[in-house]
């Protein structure tokens, strides 16, 4: 054949190969880990090996909507996966075990669903085991009803509290074994001796509360709050968050709401201990997540912290 | 305004005969194809992001609607590379002259479909799912890929370009379009032809191939279904093939009387307003119907779609062209009076398309320099943020252009009206009505 | 007259209709808030109306995923994740038609995710519609006019 037609033959091979093989050869070598919503299969792939001490190095995108990534129990900063764009990530595990990834930005009513592990391998020279948490060694029932017999008739005040307290012994109180496992109401019955009014009581019980956490971890509270309870508890609590009327519906048909944290029969017959349960476990038959392996304890007493503060009227 | 003749120029003539500039523009756009054939397969899921989509439904259809057909008419086709790779194996050669016996069963594509029937539905077949079309990738590199073996395919069973000329959903249109176009492929001098022994621009020749498009240029007088691949030009013996450059719409100062091309007319009119309803319309239930291909709310979708481009605005413009006492011709005056509506379809896709473009131009940058969404940065462009471009110019030039495809419709009609020997006021008002609409739906 | 004077009497008359500035009635600007919601793909509600000289609020609430709101014309934008109402204020202080659209990809149909916020009269398309019956005018004027040079010629 002429040279001129093998030429443009061997251009038009060229050519062609280029544009199939470039794109393939890149994509097989890139190694993204993709996030979609959970109704579409959530993280993949959703377990990813890594050894500790070495770096772990991850190529995150969203096939979808906007999501996140943060490892669980390591108080890590989050980061953005966007959709079609390439997020990169490095992260360094001390100690060998198996730590939980998961969507950081609401994806879907099932977007706590969006959770991966990560398998740590390596000599483990000092494993200690997982401490119990504190509703487990009080012997707490989770699932058992916690309603308070006795209600402020309005919201309690801290700061009449304050100057209440000051003819109170209130220090037994202000302390973290007393504050975690007894509940508001438990408190104003230990305060029924005093003999001040009910009202007043609440008062000093709003005061004892707000004395067992700090300032910085209301607002640490508030921002995990928003994060992620306010989708479905509601912006101020109340139950009625975007999706609290999407959640899966149970045997009996019954649409499971998610619990008004403002009702004070509800809260105020509750401990930390027993808020700390029902966060770190979940379920009880309800659409609520389990967040044992992604808040570290100091976040789950922030988180509780602020949640008590819908029910009284801190400074 | 007198036509100018391009190719009196020796340097364009020749550098249109010459087959290397050609090859390499082809080759490129067929490398091009194909990788966003593969973007779209392989890259990222999200459109947005992918080249595929970029490229094909922001890029390409801007130039292709905002400058190929409205100033080159069918240039784009002159480019495309869908026939490209069926239309080598058919010749058995990139560049070699033509073996005197076809290498493949060649035949001649059947009479009852030698219309553009074929090009009116597989337009609709894409304009139904389009707005699963133009937002997933898979679904646009599945759509290129058919495309371009349908098209190796039928080049396999027939002769010449038969999927460019009678399936190609951009044919269809692009052919209706290209006869208000400012260029033209004609012959110089008829008698030349009628004494030409052979015809070798269209049955080919030592120099090059009968026309692939199954026209024969002598007897061209419309731009429609010419492709402006110059095979024609390099086989002439009489150097009598011209491209010129010629006054806006000469070619409906003849306007023709087939009733595929008027629906296609009516094809393009209704979907260019259905399209500014649902997609940029503040309207979520009409996007949820159009998207969720398959659900009974898409079937009623398709169905008053379907309806509105082929009972609605037909029989509204049968009105029209109805005259009691000469039932006979009432053809001839619907398909006439029909070609009022080229240009005013073609400014309602000019003005649509303005605002879709003008939105998520800002995407072909990042998709450049990321196309599979692999996380590359080519050239350090990849983090733009979105943001449209042009806005506060964008109303006024719909309002242009919108304006002026009625001032341009309105003459066609008065010309039309002439030949059909009828009144225009009816037809005029038809596209005063419509125009009426796509503006409320735009602004 | 002409054909090249109608033309320029046309133009002229194009142009009023097209820049003549409008009586506008003078409504004593207030204070709106509009809480939107926002989902895939579409917002609801999805058509807003305020006078010129408003201070507009608009709570945007995400329904099922992060959404953004983007004004055209405005250039004025807030982006929300389900359970953290974003709030977005400013002045309507130019009047017309401008849509709203999602700036974050929210999916497939984001790019289509739209919205309308009329402030005050939509002018802009009034004007068009003027400019099509001056358009219409001027083309059966001229077309009679030249129709009638023709005429005188032969």
């Amino acid at each position: 054949m002429k040279r001129s037609e093998l030429l443009s033959r061997l251009l038009m091979m060229a050519g062609i190969l280029l544009a199939i093989g470039v794109p393939l050869f890149f994509w097989m070598r890139t190694p993204l880990i993709h996030a979609r919503v959970a109704e579409n299969g959530g993280w993949s792939p959703n377990v990813i090996q890594a050894e500790a001490g070495k770096p772990l190095h991850l190529q995150l995108t969203s096939d979808d909507v906007t999501h996140g990534f943060a490892v669980g129990q390591m108080d890590m900063q989050s980061v953005d996966v966007m959709p079609g764009k390439v997020t990169d990530v490095t992260l360094t595990f001390d100690k060998p075990g198996t730590y939980t990834f998961y969507c950081t930005r609401w994806c879907g009513v099932n977007h706590w669903r969006m959770r991966g592990t990560i398998e740590v391998s390596g000599s483990s020279l000092d494993t200690e085991p997982a401490a119990v948490p504190l509703y487990v060694s009080l012997g707490l029932n989770v699932d058992a009803p916690h309603d308070a017999p006795i209600v402020p008739k309005e919201i309690p005040s801290a700061i009449r509290g304050e100057q209440l307290a000051t003819d109170l012994s209130i220090a037994q109180f202000v302390n973290p074994d007393f504050y975690r496992a007894n509940s508001p109401y438990q408190t104003f019955q230990d305060l029924s001796s005093t003999g001040l009014g009910d009202s007043e009581i609440w008062d000093a019980v709003s005061y004892i509360w707000q004395s067992n956490t700090t300032a910085g971890s209301l607002v640490n509270g508030q921002k995990l709050f928003a994060q992620n309870c306010a989708a479905c508890h509601g912006e101020n609590g109340a139950g009625d968050g975007v999706f609290a009327d999407k959640l899966p519906i149970k045997v009996d048909s019954m649409m499971q709401k998610p619990a008004n944290l403002t009702d004070p029969v509800r809260m105020l017959g509750a401990s930390p201990a027993m808020l700390q349960g029902k966060i770190l476990r979940g379920g009880m038959g309800t659409g609520m997540p389990s967040w044992g392996s992604i808040f570290t304890e100091h976040q789950i007493w922030d988180l509780i912290a602020y949640i008590y503060s819908f029910q009284f009227q801190y400074h | 305004m007198t036509k100018i003749e391009l190719t009196s120029h020796t340097f364009i003539k020749s550098a249109l005969k010459n087959r290397y500039p050609q090859l390499v523009v082809l080759v490129v756009m067929l490398a091009g194809y194909i990788f966003a054939m593969m973007a779209g397969l392989i890259g990222t899921p999200v459109g947005s992001h992918n080249f595929s989509i970029v490229f094909v439904w922001i890029a390409w259809w801007a130039i292709l609607i905002l400058f190929a057909v409205p100033f080159f008419g069918r240039g784009w086709c002159a480019v495309c590379p869908i026939p490209l790779p069926g239309e080598w194996l058919q010749r058995g050669a990139i560049l070699n002259p033509p073996n005197k016996k076809p290498k493949w069963s060649n035949l001649r594509w059947p009479k009852f479909l030698r219309n553009i029937w074929l090009q009116n539905i597989s337009f609709l077949l894409l304009a139904l799912f389009s707005s699963v079309l133009l937002t997933t990738p898979n679904v646009t590199g599945i759509i290129l890929a058919a495309m371009l073996f349908t098209a190796i395919a039928l080049s396999m069973v027939f002769e010449r370009r038969s999927f460019c000329r009678y399936l190609c959903p951009v044919g269809g249109f692009v052919g209706l379009y290209s006869q208000t176009a400012p260029i033209e492929l004609r012959v110089k001098d008829k008698q030349a032809c009628i004494t030409c022994d052979g015809k070798p621009c269209y049955n080919g020749s030592a120099n090059g191939y009968g026309c692939p498009w199954d026209v024969f240029p002598g007897g061209l007088t419309r731009n429609t279904y010419c492709g402006l691949c110059t095979e024609c030009l390099r086989t002439c013996p009489n150097d009598n093939i011209a491209i010129n450059l010629r006054s806006f719409a000469s070619d409906l100062e003849k306007p023709s009387a087939r009733l595929d091309e008027a629906f296609k007319a009516f094809i393009m009119l209704g979907s260019a307003m259905i399209y500014a309803a649902v997609l940029l319309g503040p309207w979520g239930a009409l996007k949820d119907a159009a998207y969720h291909v398959g659900t009974s709310a898409w079937l009623i979708y398709a169905a008053v779609f379907l309806g509105i481009v082929f009972i609605l605005l037909p029989s509204l413009f049968a009105l029209c062209a109805f005259r009691l006492e000469n039932f006979n011709s009432f053809k001839k005056r619907f398909t006439t009076l029909s070609t009022a509506l080229i240009p005013l379809g073609l400014m309602f896709w000019v003005a649509f398309s303005l605002s879709f473009v003008f939105t998520n131009a800002s995407y072909i940058l990042v998709s450049l320099f990321d196309p599979l969404g692999l996380g590359w940065n080519l050239f350090g462009t990849v983090n733009i943020v979105w943001q449209p471009i042009l806005t506060p110019i964008l109303a006024p030039a719909q309002t242009l252009v919108l304006v002026g495809g009625l001032i341009w419709s309105a003459r066609t009609a008065l010309k039309a009206s002439n030949e059909a020997k009828t009144s225009s006021i009816p037809v005029i008002i038809y596209c005063f009505v419509v125009t009426l609409i796509m503006l409320w739906l735009l602004l | 007259m002409g054909p090249r004077v109608s033309l320029l009497l046309l133009i002229m008359a194009g142009l009023v209709v097209a820049f003549a500035p409008l009586p506008v009635r003078s409504i004593p600007p207030q204070t709106r808030t509009f809480k939107l919601d926002a989902r895939q793909f579409a917002y609801s509600p999805s058509e807003l109306t305020v006078n010129q000289g408003d201070n507009v609020t608009i709570q945007l609430v995400s329904t099922d995923v992060v959404h953004g709101l983007y004004i055209d014309g405005y250039n004025v934008s807030v982006q929300a994740d389900p359970g953290q109402t974003a709030t977005l204020t400013f002045i309507a202080d130019k009047p017309g038609s401008f849509r709203f659209r999602c700036n974050i990809t929210c999916g497939a149909m984001h790019p289509f995710m739209i919205g309308k916020l009329t402030v005050g009269e939509n002018d802009w398309l009034y004007r068009s519609i003027g400019l099509s019956v001056v358009a219409l005018a001027g083309v059966f004027l001229l077309t009679k006019q030249q129709a009638q040079i023709h005429y005188d010629k032969d």
